[in-house]
């Protein structure tokens, strides 16, 4: 990689600095009256020319609100659950505090909580329920995304089960979770999880043919079947490397029925047809980046 | 008019930005739109309903990929693996030409997500060319770069905007994407006369063109594509018809965005506009009366 200019560092170093003053009273972050730091100032008047109406600062300070404002919208709108569960304050908190540790990695604003969980699981600012809690909220979240852009591997038909090495579609995503943060979608707050067991439990959420996504909760003997399933295996060789004691057949043929219904199933390394049913109106978010976004009046 | 080696030889009308409210009535209704614009980067994906939906409008309309996460003017080089994404993307759409900013927008890695401002140095659009040349190399396929809207100027600026543009474009060798209206945010921000910018580029070079609204504050205007396109815009429109011919036109709308009808009148304003300069620019050709 080629030596990055120091324009550039300085000036992305200026985006990322914390918001201040108006730009962050604009925001739904916790207000403050701290003003821009002095290293912005210093960034500000090192690279940027003022003009009649604006300082340099103020210059600089357009593209630094943009920035934020683009990331914490897009951040809160792929974690809907756990701003719920978490509060307004402590969410935002949250948000603010990951994306100053860790700025996008990817071309798509998509990928932006790809972290996410695993910061929660960290956060200082919770206490251990909220953290085994949240951060398992936040993985179910960011598996819809990956969901919605996942590959879609070939569908088997009953005569490749036989002879072609079958695996679980990339758009399933199998998540074992310390607590059932799956029932939080029909929580309206955190309070239920206080009285809540902590059993772990898994879950799979899938892409609807449809391209809407759905979440069901899995059996822990299913899950373990699932698990080994996903990373590819010939059903022939299959059964019979699987550990005691073996689920009833008539168990497993319900688990593959209710697997190829729902679209679960793939040859692995095949590449399905991406067909949709787009003939039925889209009630969901796409998850999609733009270029473009409001910007509200300062 | 612009050199068929910047257009793939593909002439264009008017067409508009390709947005998911609007998914349902294209798909249903199948308007009489003359090509859509998608943004690249949102269909730089494995799979999904996103995919689809786009293979189905490809059933019946051009499509032309518009990106927005190139960064040509990063220091850091190209990110090899964005183009890879987009190549597949190109062999998937059969775009005659693909656009994106001249801009820069990442730093070791890490992404702002917006279109930042370059410094209009000869060093840099000598680093920013060398970086679009081999983008085109790579892709096999005609580049057109697009003006930004900016919100400052650099200390070390040795040229004008428009100055810098020709002059990358013709180091890179590639077309050029004229926003008419990130031309008028820009002269507003920066107290410079649109008209010049338009009067220099190098109109044989212009691909494409792009129209959109905006929002205007008191001491700047922020380039957010949820208005209908102002007179003054109109009126750059114009000019840049009459100076590149007959371009293929954009109409841009991403926030607030109204519905497919109201979207699709606004763009085909810019026929009357363009009719009514062509017939100008040369009375004895029939262009269609408005």
């Amino acid at each position: 990689m080629k030596q990055c200019e120091p324009w550039q560092k300085d000036f992305f170093q200026a985006l990322t600095l914390p918001l201040r003053g108006s730009s962050r009273k604009a925001t739904e972050l916790h207000p403050s009256d701290e003003g821009h730091s002095v290293e912005f100032f210093s960034i500000a008047e090192k690279w940027i020319k003022p003009n009649q109406v604006l300082s340099a600062a103020e210059r600089l300070e357009l593209y630094h609100r943009q920035y934020w404002y683009r990331i914490l919208d897009s951040l809160a709108e792929d974690f809907p659950v756990l701003r719920k569960m978490s509060g307004d304050q402590v969410f935002w908190d949250l948000i603010e505090q990951y994306l100053l540790t860790r700025p996008s990695q990817s071309f798509t604003l998509r990928h932006l909580g790809e972290g996410f969980a695993v910061f929660l699981s960290k956060s200082e600012i919770l206490n251990n329920q909220q953290r085994r809690w949240f951060e398992a909220i936040a993985r179910i979240e960011y598996a819809y995304m990956e969901s919605f852009e996942a590959l879609q591997s070939a569908l088997p038909q009953a005569a490749d089960l036989e002879n072609k090495m079958i695996g679980i579609q990339r758009h399933v995503r199998l998540l074992h979770l310390p607590v059932p943060a799956d029932l939080c979608v029909d929580w309206e707050d955190f309070a239920p999880a206080y009285h809540c067991p902590h059993e772990s439990v898994s879950v799979a959420i899938w892409r609807r043919p449809s391209g809407s996504s759905g979440i069901v909760r899995i059996p822990n003997e299913e899950a373990c079947f699932l698990s080994t399933l996903a990373g590819g295996v010939f059903l022939t060789e299959f059964f019979t490397q699987l550990p005691e004691p073996h689920p009833e057949a008539a168990q497993v043929s319900s688990w593959f029925a209710d697997w190829q219904a729902r679209g679960w199933l793939c040859i692995k390394g095949e590449q399905g047809l991406n067909a949709f049913d787009i003939d039925e109106p889209w009630q969901e978010k796409q998850a999609m980046s733009s270029q473009a976004m409001s910007f509200p009046q300062p | 008019m612009a050199d068929s080696r910047f257009t793939g030889g593909k002439m264009l009308g008017t067409g508009i930005g390709l947005r998911v409210p609007h998914y349902d009535h294209i798909l249903r209704e199948k308007p009489a739109v003359d090509w859509f614009e998608i943004i690249s980067e949102n269909y730089m994906v494995e799979g999904g309903r996103a995919l689809a939906v786009l293979d189905s409008i490809m059933d019946q309309y051009q499509v032309v990929m518009h990106g927005v996460g190139m960064y040509p003017g990063n220091g850091n080089g190209l990110d090899m693996d964005h183009l890879r994404r987009l190549k597949k993307l190109i062999k998937r759409t059969n775009t005659p030409w693909i656009s994106d900013h001249l801009c820069w927008g990442s730093v070791d890695g890490s992404v702002s997500h917006d279109l930042l401002p370059l410094p209009f140095t000869f060093d840099v659009a000598r680093k920013t060319a060398e970086n679009l040349r081999i983008a085109q190399d790579f892709l096999e396929i005609p580049l057109a770069m697009e003006n930004i809207s900016s919100y400052a100027e650099f200390t070390m600026d040795e040229m004008t905007e428009w100055q810098f543009l020709s002059e990358v474009c013709e180091l890179a060798n590639i077309g050029i994407l004229l926003d008419v209206n990130n031309i008028y945010v820009s002269s507003f921000n920066h107290g410079f006369d649109p008209m010049d910018y338009v009067n220099f580029i190098p109109s044989n070079r212009v691909a494409q063109i792009h129209i959109a609204g905006h929002s205007r504050y008191e001491r700047f205007i922020i380039d957010t594509h949820d208005h209908p396109v102002i007179d003054p815009v109109w009126q750059l429109y114009a000019r840049a018809i009459e100076r590149c011919g007959s371009t293929a036109t954009l109409l841009e709308w991403d926030a607030s965005i109204p519905s497919f009808e109201e979207v699709w009148q606004e763009a085909k304003k810019s026929e009357k506009w363009r009719n009514n300069q062509l017939r100008e620019n040369e009375p004895s050709k029939n262009y269609e009366a408005v």
